[in-house]
């Protein structure tokens, strides 16, 4: 009896540690801090999930332990039966309708918050979302703003403003992702999925790529830098500059694999390579990128694959002033 | 017309009966099922060795110890492995060796087939492995390998191709095996032995046949279309040239998810025979769960999609996907208490092939019931593709249907080979590999619900990410250690391990009434069935006539 007791507090004491940490909403027993209103609402549907399905749990494996405890064979022969119990038809009936009402009340619930996580809010007071175009590449993601102003890697919107985004990819699929902003949603090639968040405070808040998309997914990194009004007026003018984003897009798209200087790495050297130099050929290169065997490594992903003359111009112009040293006839 | 009647002759010794050939052209279901048992072990310890391979790159941050390319290929291999060349053709060895056994009959209902089967499977098997040496590696698109990723021009070394090709081979093994059940299953019964009467690990070797014959033709479409592909320059998964990326992914996830199924079913099977023996008690609840089992196959070919919740589909496609997946739930809970009830008031032993059901019933609650957080899409949003989705997994995958394994290999192992396995060290296996489980995989849920995507060779490191990836590593090496007390039980008890009589644990269903091992006719004389235990009456009959 004592020993039951024990089993017992045991239980209900790990039950209590596990449901005080998941309310701080900390250590990964939640998702993450949430800062746009559809994440808020999934992290309460997570929160009454994790709640009925722990109820489930403590009520199972209790189950599991004290029986085990109580109906231990202790010094019984081996040969000695239980209770030769078949089944119990209303018993059974009753374990199979409580699940059926649990799913059902989650289910009630994930349709009531459902419109307020995937309708994007109409914002008429701020003339309509911020409408932004994501397209995701090997291995780097574009943001093009209403203007048409593009940037690489990182999105920087104003505050409490609704940001609707379209998401597409150019190559393979990936996964559009900010946890402390919206779930998941896959870009992949010849569709266009839609998401939405408003960031309810200034930061910058981290993401990665969701869907496994090759050799440098893990690599494959986002930031949503959510800031003032002015903020992201200056951000939008700067981008205008084509050293900038020029400078966005050789660090973003080229030197992970070409290495910071273009002297090589996981892809080769290019510091003197004259395709940098022949707006054609590096345009041509960038739009069809190339597939070798062996080795393998010859691969190069279409990484301009949907650029803009604007974006092409940008990035020559950089590898001009900072990347290329002529060529080397040393030999 | 009638079959040919040959000239009695003395049987001459060939070199059919030498100690390796009769192995290599065995058309015996049990020597098969042996063959199909021990081949798939062996995958299973090179698929743990690729993982631990992915632990320890895991364990710090950074590009250390395996390359990038290597390690997509690892986790790539390690999944086809685990799936399609260890627990899937686990089960149809096991089935093999037991189904003909538990239902009376003399072998299966086509040994040449059966044969062909395994053949299929090793050989398919034999070239994943070698799929390492391609031009380019081993393929290194994911287990599921979606397009466009997979195609020629984002993946043009030969290791893809090798990949579709084994999966075929493998695939044309699974469809040969499972039709043979069925036939088996359906046409073989002994005297007696009425549908309500046949084990409930025969109910679930129907079930998975069933579901393998549906769905195989599925996953075969699927991977020829993306060989063509690549191969002869079509265009199925090409957005770029008028195809969908998308369609793989329903033709992959309508085999994908019944094929979890699959795996888990016999795995219920296996325990639905344990708990009730080491309970010395009848299941709670037969046609419960019998009728469960059926119905979660059912199920089960109705919630493919709600691996692509990301993907975008329309609203009430997810909806129902969502309530589908839900659902399934309610047939998996009947279980769960069933087997529980069949606890309730037993004289409970706890042999090791016990502690591996009960730790299966354990475990397996707890990667239900993180099921239902992705079947609620919008909470799928923020999960999915995370390690939340690979603890799951792992989850009722290892601690499902491994449990279940291991469980079925203590309790059968004396039947298969006529000695005992050493309880003892079978104990230290378990806790083991019980405690290094739950250390691997449970710190990846909150890894999840932290940020971390699967799939990846690096993270930040720092903080409690850094710490639960190390807690999850040093669980992959505790769990190591404890395989590692199987392999060594297996050596020990080869030569000195405990006869077993034909009956050791005072079992209910048939094949106990065989010999340890059983001859190659099985049975001298298949006694009359009257009811779901039958071992037990035999043993109740023997007794009044003694008394």
């Amino acid at each position: 009896m004592r020993r039951r007791a024990l089993v017992l507090v045991l239980v209900v004491g790990a039950a209590l540690a596990v449901a005080a940490v998941a309310s701080a909403g900390n250590a990964g027993f939640a998702p993450e801090t949430p800062h746009s209103p559809n994440a808020g609402r999934i992290n309460d549907t997570f929160k009454l999930i994790a709640l009925l399905t722990g109820l489930i749990l403590i009520l199972v494996e209790g189950a599991l332990i004290v029986f085990m405890v109580k109906y231990r064979r202790r010094n019984r022969p081996r040969t000695a039966e239980g209770p030769q119990i078949h089944g119990a038809t209303r018993l059974e009936l009753i374990w199979t309708a409580l699940p059926v009402l649990i799913v059902a009340a989650i289910a009630a619930f994930v349709f009531y918050k459902l419109p307020g996580i995937r309708d994007v809010p109409e914002a008429k007071a701020q003339g309509g979302p911020l409408a932004v175009r994501v397209d995701a590449h090997q291995f780097y993601w574009q943001f093009t703003y209403p203007n048409g102003t593009t940037s690489i890697n990182e999105l920087h919107v104003p505050v409490s403003r609704v940001v609707k985004l379209d998401i597409r990819s150019q190559d393979v699929d990936h996964s559009w992702w900010i946890p402390q902003l919206h779930g998941k949603f896959d870009a992949i090639p010849g569709e266009t999925n839609h998401t939405w968040f408003k960031g309810d405070r200034q930061g910058t808040y981290q993401g990665q790529c969701g869907e496994f998309c090759g050799a440098y997914h893990a690599s494959m990194l986002a930031r949503v830098v959510v800031g003032s009004q002015s903020q992201y007026s200056q951000f939008i003018s700067s981008m205008q500059n084509p050293q900038t984003l020029g400078g966005q897009e050789w660090r973003g798209v080229c030197a992970q694999c070409h290495g910071p200087q273009g002297q090589g790495g996981y892809g080769p050297n290019i510091q003197s390579n004259p395709v940098l130099t022949s707006p054609d050929s590096l345009r041509k290169l960038l739009n069809k990128g190339q597939n070798q065997l062996p080795p393998t490594s010859s691969y190069m992903p279409p990484v301009g694959r949907g650029w803009s003359d604007a974006q092409f111009a940008a990035l020559q112009t950089y590898i001009k002033a900072h990347v290329y040293k002529g060529t080397t006839n040393g030999g | 017309m009638a079959a040919r009647a040959e000239p009695a002759t003395p049987y001459r010794a060939d070199w059919r009966r030498g100690r390796v050939a009769s192995w290599l052209t065995t058309v015996d279901h049990k020597r098969i099922g042996i063959l199909y048992v021990v081949t798939s072990l062996a995958f299973f310890a090179a698929g743990g060795i690729m993982a631990l391979l992915m632990r320890a790159q895991l364990a710090t941050g950074g590009e250390h110890f395996i390359t990038k390319n290597a390690y997509n290929s690892l986790f790539t291999i390690h999944g086809t492995i685990m799936i399609f060349l260890f627990i899937v053709p686990f089960w149809a060895g096991l089935a093999n060796f037991l189904v003909p056994l538990m239902i009376g009959a003399r072998d299966m209902a086509f040994p040449r087939l059966n044969a062909a089967s395994y053949w299929f499977f090793f050989f398919g098997g034999c070239g994943m492995l070698l799929s390492f040496f391609a031009n380019g590696g081993a393929a290194k698109a994911g287990w599921y390998s979606y397009p466009p990723l997979s195609e020629k021009f984002f993946e043009p070394g030969s290791g893809q191709d090798i990949w579709i090709l084994s999966l075929h081979l493998v695939a044309i093994s699974s469809l040969l095996g499972a039709i043979n059940f069925v036939c088996t299953i359906h046409n073989m019964r002994g005297p007696g032995m009425s549908w309500m009467r046949i084990p409930l690990f025969v109910w679930a070797i129907e079930v998975y046949s069933i579901l393998l014959i549906a769905v195989l033709p599925v996953i075969g479409v699927a991977l020829t279309f993306l060989l063509l592909d690549r191969q002869v320059g079509t265009h199925f998964f090409l957005p770029d040239q008028g195809g969908s990326a998308v369609l793989y992914q329903h033709l992959f996830w309508f085999f994908g998810h019944p094929e979890v199924y699959i795996i888990i079913l016999p795995a219920m099977g296996v325990i639905s025979e344990v708990i009730p023996v080491f309970s010395r008690k009848p299941i709670f609840g037969y046609k419960a769960i019998a009728f469960s089992t059926i119905a979660i196959g059912f199920y089960s070919m109705l919630v493919w999609a709600h691996h692509m919740f990301s993907v975008g589909l329309p609203n009430f496609l997810n909806v129902f996907f969502m309530l589908s997946s839900m659902v399934i739930a309610v047939p998996t809970g009947v279980k769960i208490f069933n087997w529980i009830a069949t606890t309730w008031r037993g004289n409970l032993i706890f042999d090791t092939a016990m502690l591996w059901s009960l730790g299966f019933v354990g475990v397996f609650t707890i990667g239900g019931l993180s099921g239902i957080f992705l079947a609620a899409f919008p909470v799928d949003w923020q999960v999915t593709d995370t390690y939340f989705v690979v603890a799951h997994m792992h989850y009722v995958l290892f601690g499902g249907a491994v449990f279940g394994a291991f469980s079925a290999l203590y309790y059968w192992w004396p039947k298969l080979f006529g000695r005992l396995l050493d309880e003892g060290l079978g104990k230290l296996h378990f806790w083991l590999v019980f405690i290094g489980f739950n250390l691997t995989f449970f710190p990846q849920h909150m890894l999840g619900l932290m940020g971390m995507p699967r799939r990846i060779y690096t993270y930040h490191e720092g903080g409690l990410f850094q710490a639960y990836n190390l807690l999850s590593s040093i669980g992959s090496g505790i769990m190591t250690l404890g395989l590692l007390v199987f392999v060594w039980n297996i050596v020990v008890t080869t030569r000195r391990g405990g006869r077993a009589g034909n009956d050791p644990w005072l079992a209910d269903t048939l094949e106990w009434y065989a010999a340890s091992p059983p001859p190659e006719h099985n049975f001298d004389r298949v006694p009359y069935v009257t009811s779901a235990r039958p071992l037990r009456d035999l043993r109740r009959r023997l007794a009044e006539t003694n008394a």
